[in-house]
């Protein structure tokens, strides 16, 4: 059976902050050093344990279909054929320890039919 | 053998959930494909090869999908001759075989590994005898082989009075109000002499939570974007499938129920507005706040039709509000406030909400349960026993990501399904049609080891045995990439031991390259811009991380001076160190100074070793010194046996530093690796030489502070303090044996600050602290300041107040100038 984990929901809270301010500063277009403090701020989640730690994947792009059990969609459109994740409301939270990864919270994303 | 039925379902028209009583409590099972949710959406989806269940299923409704057909609601249609077409298999499949799909689904929940055979269902209080009857065989079909039927609201009444321990409630009558996620019902409850009954009802099938949301966007952030916007038809572009904002629609409805969450605790709640333009082409990004009485006043009529309900109920029946004890609240949407006020105010009923609305009729039902007795005689237990052997064949590490899994069934597969899942619960392939071969692509997690689980089930959803072991693909380099074959450290200032420098672990040994680590350290010291006085050295060396920085030899080497930097840097400001190692072992360095904003950054090729010529001459430097003065320790301390194996090496030292100095720096002989391997061999030598004097000395200083500490402790600790150093005393047998100088002394500094913490509350250390804190006085910063502090200080002490005494000693520390508080040295730029 699944394993599952519960991670403090403080880590998640701020972890989708860093995600949102990560989407804000690639939408800059003048120059600024800003994604180092994300890339930081990212570093400091990935080494919470010793040996693992929390990060997060941002799906937007990827092909979605209903074995995709990490996410939670809402499909736009009318069709449901092709989908293609347009929309990320929030990003697959996973944790690491050693050379395994939990999901710790599902992402929530908006797919659309590409066909 | 349990012989109560045990096992309560509550089969809802838009959640279903199961829970078993157990020893006298009810457990809810989770839904094992859905974090923290008890519940599984009532929706079946049918796609080409496969049924789905639940919130998968749920995402597809209503969505048109080449070869698929989803159905939710069909609870409403229970005892219809109504069945839904399925065009793509040329078939049509009941209510009732739509519901038996749910009912199997959520066996899939339990993990005590019973088999399920009985159950109690529940049923709205709506239900007439053709419908109820249609929910039992929607659990024959589902493989229970006894189901035993019980209405909702009792169910919800049934939880209540376990809930308060009293199993008897006493004669009387109240309200179940369920207000759900999809709809409403409200029934009034009967009890006389023990029996419960359920007397009158009503309900809405399309009333529920999803249409709350629905409103807040429709009513509030629509009309809101409108009149700050230019757009023409904003809700049509919204609502309708084909509009392009269409996928905005589904964004806000998240955040409108997020919103109506929040808004159940806090009076007012956020919705962000974000990420398209209007037709002006401006930027719609804006934050609307959305208050608890705005969201009272939009659900007001909805709330209201649901009272009315209650009153029809009450009119007739000939009752008034005292006749009812209270109205119980159960399903999601009685959580918002307003709901419970609302219904509490114009009917003058006291509202009870007291369980928990999402779970309580499963509950209920699980309690009722374990009052059953089972019906099941034996001869119908037997299984059938089916011998399956599946071979699988996949890639076990991979770069792609997917990976095909192929598997060859041998044994009967006829009415047989198999389902994969992913152990972290990122993927499920949906119940298939077992066939004599299987291939499907799975999914696989970057960089980690991605475990899936096959398993096979009859067509009840009962497992049935395979021979099948775990599946088990690393992604990414895991066991493929290559080991690190030695430590690599950085070397830091040792801020313990002024003038000398430590080796701070950045990767141990055997970590699977390609890896990367970023730590920051506080500058110790200035460099100003254009100078050339004070550099920051980043020296990575590869080697033991428990030998001294001496003895191992630099694999990567950057220098920062004054020259290089764009404006002054001060001590105090941060330097973060990026080390990267490829899978080739190339090793990437990068320093940057966050004062600044710079960034120094080279890469070193471990085939070509980087060892400038002055960073060699004052190691060689530092090494001679630090050789004379252990030759002359061991001699005074008549240790004359180290003594005169350090004496053997000085010659060679010799050579080594003469002809370091004869090197000009840009010299492209390799004289100067020659030279380092050289100085490193000597290095090691005076380490081992001297290791055992290291070592003893740094014995010895654990145990005093062991015997210290614990004194301290017995006088005046507390539990904390006790458990910490109890933890550091269970370890020593394990850091004592490493023989590492440097580990032991990392134990006896965590004594230390227990011995700190312990100390900064007795009284006697405190003065002492204030006798020399006074004398030191004169350093002061602000002199008026420290005078009124020593004033308050003399006095605390007069009145014994400990605590504020402390306070007064770390002021009185803060007035001390900095440099007289630490005096450290400078060697690296920055330390431990």
């Amino acid at each position: 059976m699944n394993e599952q984990i519960k991670v403090p929901k403080i880590y998640i809270d701020l972890l989708d902050q860093v995600f949102e301010i990560e989407k804000k500063v690639e939408a800059l277009t003048e120059s600024n050093s800003i994604s180092r403090n994300v890339s930081r701020l990212k570093e400091i989640f990935e080494q919470l344990e010793t040996d693992g730690g929390l990060f997060y994947h941002n799906p937007i792009g990827e092909s979605y279909n209903e074995t995709r059990t990490d996410i939670e969609a809402s499909i736009a459109g009318n069709s449901a054929d092709n989908l293609i994740i347009t929309e990320v409301i929030k990003p697959i939270v996973r944790y690491r320890k050693g050379g395994i990864t939990l999901i710790a919270r599902k992402g929530i994303v908006v797919a659309e039919s590409k066909s | 053998m349990e012989n109560t039925i045990n096992f309560g379902i509550d089969l809802g028209t838009t959640n279903s959930a199961i829970a078993k009583f157990v020893k006298g409590e009810v457990i809810v099972f989770n839904n094992p494909l859905d974090y923290g949710r008890a519940t599984l959406p009532s929706v079946v989806a049918y796609l080409k090869d496969k049924i789905i269940v639940g919130s998968k299923a749920k995402e597809l409704f209503e969505k048109q999908k080449k070869d698929a057909f989803t159905q939710a609601f069909f609870k409403r249609k229970m005892g219809t001759s109504e069945s839904f077409p399925i065009k793509s298999q040329n078939r049509s499949v009941t209510p009732i075989e739509l519901s038996a799909q749910v009912l199997k689904e959520l066996k899939t929940f339990v993990n005590t590994g019973d088999t399920l055979e009985s159950v109690v269902i529940t049923i709205p209080a709506s239900f007439d005898l053709i419908q109820s009857n249609a929910t039992k065989e929607a659990g024959y079909q589902a493989g229970f082989k006894q189901v035993v039927l019980l209405q909702e609201p009792i169910a919800a009444s049934l939880a209540y009075a376990n809930m308060k321990k009293s199993k008897e409630l006493n004669d009387g009558q109240w309200l179940v109000y369920d207000f759900g996620g999809g709809t409403f019902d409200v029934a009034l409850i009967k009890i006389k002499d023990g029996e419960m009954k359920v007397i009158d009802h009503e309900g809405n099938n399309f009333l529920g939570g999803a249409d709350i949301d629905q409103m807040i966007v429709d009513k509030l952030v629509i009309p809101k974007i409108n009149a700050e916007f230019s757009f023409e038809n904003l809700e049509d572009e919204m609502k309708s499938a084909s509009g392009k904002l269409n996928s905005k629609y589904y964004t806000l409805l998240y955040n409108a129920e997020k919103a109506k969450i929040n808004l159940s605790a806090v009076s007012s709640a956020e919705i962000e507005v974000v990420g398209f333009e209007d037709e002006d082409g401006n930027e719609v990004d804006f934050e609307m706040t959305i208050t608890r009485s705005e969201l009272n006043e939009l659900i007001k009529n909805a709330v209201d039709s649901t009272i009315e309900m209650i009153k029809t109920i009450l009119t007739r029946n000939s009752l008034g509000s005292k006749d009812i004890q209270f109205t119980l609240m159960v399903g999601g949407s009685t959580y918002i406030p307003y709901v419970r006020q609302r219904v509490e105010e114009i009917l003058q009923i006291p509202v009870n909400c007291e369980i928990d609305p999402t779970t309580a009729v499963a509950v209920g039902a699980a309690y009722y349960a374990a009052t059953k007795q089972k019906e099941i005689s034996k001869s119908d237990k037997q299984q059938k026993k089916t011998a399956l052997s599946i071979k699988a064949s996949y890639n076990k590490a991979s770069k792609e990501k997917d990976e095909l899994f192929a598997a060859r069934v041998t044994g009967e597969t006829e009415g047989l399904f198999y389902k994969i899942v992913r152990q972290d619960g990122g993927f499920d392939s949906g119940l298939k049609k077992l066939t004599e071969r299987i291939s499907e692509d799975l999914p696989l997690v970057e960089n980690a080891y991605n475990f899936f689980s096959l398993t096979v089930y009859d067509s009840l959803n009962n497992v049935v045995e395979t021979d099948i072991e775990p599946i088990g693909i690393n992604s990414g380099f895991g066991i493929s990439g290559q080991p690190l074959p030695e430590d690599i450290c950085l070397e830091v200032d040792d801020l313990d031991n002024p003038g000398s420098t430590r080796l701070f672990l950045l990767f141990q040994r055997n970590t699977i390259l390609p890896t990367k680590r970023t730590v920051t350290f506080p500058l110790n010291k200035t460099v100003l811009k254009g100078s050339n006085d004070e550099v920051i050295k980043v020296n990575v060396l590869q080697g033991s991380h428990l030998s001294l920085p001496e003895s191992i030899k630099t694999i990567g080497y950057i220098e920062i001076s004054g020259k290089n930097l764009k404006r002054d840097i001060s001590k105090g400001s941060d330097i973060e160190i990026t080390i990267t190692i490829s899978d080739s072992q190339d090793l990437t360095a990068s320093a940057y100074l966050t004062m600044a904003d710079q960034e120094f950054k080279e890469t070193f090729n471990p085939k070509e070793r980087h060892m400038p010529v002055n960073l060699l001459k004052e190691q060689v430097e530092v090494l001679s010194d630090k050789l004379e003065e252990e030759i002359e320790q061991a001699t005074e301390k008549e240790d004359y046996e180290t003594a005169s194996a350090l004496s053997k090496l000085k010659k060679e030292m010799e050579v080594v530093a003469e002809e370091t100095e004869s090197l000009t720096p840009d010299d492209v002989t390799d004289k100067r690796y020659q030279l380092e391997d050289k100085k490193r061999k000597i290095a090691q030598e005076i380490d081992s030489a001297t290791k055992h004097k290291r070592l003893q000395k740094v014995r010895e200083h654990y145990f005093e502070t062991k015997e210290e500490c614990l004194k301290l402790i017995n006088d005046s600790g507390n539990d904390h303090e006790r458990k910490t150093y109890n933890d550091i005393v269970a370890q020593e047998d394990a850091f004592m044996s490493t023989n590492s100088p440097i580990k032991i002394q990392e134990k006896s500094d965590e004594l230390h600050s227990i011995i700190g913490q312990i100390k900064w509350r007795t009284p006697e250390f405190l003065k002492g602290i204030f006798n020399w804190l006074k004398n030191e006085q004169h350093k002061m910063r602000d002199q008026t300041e420290a005078k009124s502090h020593i004033d308050s200080g003399n006095f605390a002490i007069e009145s014994q107040n400990w605590d504020r005494l402390r306070e007064i000693n770390f002021a009185l520390l803060d007035q001390l100038p900095r440099g007289a508080k630490e005096q450290i040295t400078t060697k690296i730029g920055f330390g431990l």
